[in-house]
């Protein structure tokens, strides 16, 4: 309501009332009297130009669930026949709030015996398709690792082509010149996969300037 | 280079094997400094430096490891031909597509998380009475007031909430089911001024492209909008020898592994790709050991290290024409139809690094 009640935790639509209900206050004085400083500066300057506002904005259907609020109604414009006209965006959060308050969540489900038994079935027939693309990518991991760790071992051990010594070829390879670095890496190469292809899949005509 | 020498016995063997050839190299090139070159009994140990484990003290080897045949005295060079393929690969365009089992399950989950979310708010999203606020309550009404488009229909609020699973057989889940919902909610059914488009006058939505492309249904082997959810490898097949394998080069006293790997590409199948070399180091490599005759050790003919190394193209085609290594034609092929291409020793050598898909 309004600020006799002295409520150590005013709610969330207390306060979205209260700070839409004021007719243009100082920014100073709308946070010297919430308790939480939630005022954005867009919300401290639409304060200032709410007389700006013609009594244009309209409400939608006026008495709506969640504005239909006890508290705080002063009538700040009013329309014909006494309709209290409320900032639509008040309107909106009003509801917001009305939705998503804690007693207003879904609950928890609640299944039967042979409702839960499949659901979890269901559980453990992902969590076994999980492992099994885990382990699949994983075995070819180490497939992949497992022949280059060979390969390199191979050319350890080679000597080098002509006159060149005993691991050369491997010293060589080991060798990090370019790999991390601006030029590291083309940019076509970040091409992410699709669903579906584009019209033109891929460019053969691609030709080298 | 040598640790200290051992003995005598084991300088003959020493003088005959290829690390004597350590004494003789220019030793400009080698990272280490050591006086070990002039004498093989060392007490101080090389000084170690970046990556000359290759080169490290290491005892004598009484015997050469297995792959290579016993060094003949005075042999002279190597053995082998050392040789640099390219396994050049495009990966894949397009996703997996999703199992059955997948698809099933994406829906039951989207079934639940309607029971379990606070329910949609459509003054958040549209504002009322404008055309889009009216379009979206006509197709609201459609939909028979659900406000989701992919988990058909169902209510998580009222007497029927508890009926949240779909029955056997049912294709709810499918994918096709699902982009047609997807593309039928696309169209524009009411105009900018409010207006109720007529069912002749609405726009159809163009659909996405289909995931087998022409290459596809054709099965044309060498080119690469085919098969666009796997990765495809580039086999080449010499005109002489009639076996399919990859680009390969012989490596020269001046090059190193990915400098002769880009010139055997760019010498077989052109320049007009746009392609990347993953870094400097194989992925696979494969050993063709050399011919000796057995009563008189001599090399009759060099075998071949050839070490494959891996890379990517984005962009163009292979072209053969010109090229000096006699080959005759070229394919984009997945793995599966590789392994029934390539020759059994070069398939054993290259399986390890074929991807998933």
């Amino acid at each position: 309501m309004s600020s006799t009640t002295a409520t150590l935790l005013p709610s969330l639509r207390a306060l979205t009332t209260r700070l839409f209900s004021r007719p243009s206050p100082l920014p100073s004085s709308i946070l010297s009297k919430c308790q939480f400083s939630t005022t954005s500066p867009t919300l401290a300057l639409s304060k200032a130009s709410i007389a700006k506002l013609g009594p244009k904005s309209q409400p939608g259907k006026g008495s709506s669930k969640a504005s239909g609020a006890k508290g705080g109604q002063t009538t700040r414009r009013s329309k014909r026949k006494g309709e209290v006209v409320r900032d639509p965006r008040m309107i909106n959060l009003l509801r917001h709030f009305a939705i998503l308050s804690p007693q207003r969540i879904p609950a928890p489900l609640r299944m039967a015996r042979n409702r839960y038994l499949r659901h979890w079935t269901i559980h453990r027939a992902w969590l076994l398709f999980r492992r099994q693309q885990r382990e699949a990518r994983e075995k070819t991991w180490m497939r992949q690792y497992q022949s280059m760790n060979r390969a390199c071992e191979e050319l350890r051990l080679t000597s080098g082509p002509g006159t060149r010594e005993e691991g050369y070829l491997f010293r060589m390879a080991m060798e990090k010149k370019g790999v991390y670095g601006l030029k590291g890496v083309p940019i076509e190469y970040a091409r992410a996969q699709t669903e579906t292809p584009a019209r033109v899949p891929w460019d053969h005509e691609w030709k080298r300037d | 280079m040598m640790s200290a020498a051992p003995g005598r016995g084991a300088a003959a063997l020493l003088r005959g094997s290829q690390r004597v050839y350590l004494q003789c190299t220019r030793s400009s090139t080698s990272l280490l400094r050591t006086t070990a070159t002039t004498t093989p009994s060392l007490s101080l140990p090389p000084r170690r430096t970046f990556a000359t484990e290759a080169t490290a003290t290491s005892p004598i080897p009484e015997q050469p490891t297995t792959s290579q045949p016993p060094p003949t005295p005075g042999s002279g060079p190597s053995p082998y031909h050392i040789k640099s393929a390219l396994i050049l690969t495009r990966p894949p365009l397009l996703t997996r597509l999703p199992t059955p089992f997948e698809s099933a399950f994406y829906l039951y989950q989207k079934r639940l998380n309607e029971r379990l979310v606070a329910p949609f708010r459509k003054d958040y999203y549209f504002k009322q009475d404008t055309a889009h606020d009216l379009e979206w309550r006509i197709k609201l009404k459609e939909r028979h007031g659900v406000p989701a488009k992919d988990i058909g229909r169902y209510n998580p609020r009222g007497r029927m909430a508890w009926n949240d699973e779909v029955l056997v057989g049912s294709t709810a889940s499918s994918a096709e089911a699902l982009t047609e919902a997807l593309l039928k909610d696309a169209e524009v059914r009411v105009s900018e001024d409010g207006e109720l488009i007529a069912p002749e006058e609405i726009v159809p939505v163009e659909k996405p492209m289909p995931r087998r492309t022409e290459a596809d249904e054709k099965n044309e082997k060498t080119r690469l909008d085919r098969k666009l959810d796997e990765t495809l490898y580039l086999v080449v097949k010499n005109g002489k020898t009639k076996q399919w394998g990859f680009p390969v080069g012989q490596v020269t006293t001046e090059e190193a592994l990915h400098h002769t790997a880009a010139r055997a590409l760019e010498e077989a199948a052109g320049v007009n790709m746009n392609t990347w070399i993953v870094g400097r180091v194989p992925v696979a490599h494969q050993i063709i050991d050399p011919e000796i005759e057995p009563e008189t050790k001599k090399l009759v003919k060099r075998g071949d290290k050839i070490f494959y190394l891996k890379g990517r193209i984005m962009a163009g085609q292979a072209d053969l024409s010109g090229n000096a290594q006699g080959l005759t034609e070229f394919r984009w092929l997945t793995s599966k139809e590789m392994e029934k291409v390539l020759p059994k020793s070069v398939w054993e050598s290259v399986k390890g690094m074929v991807e998933l898909r």
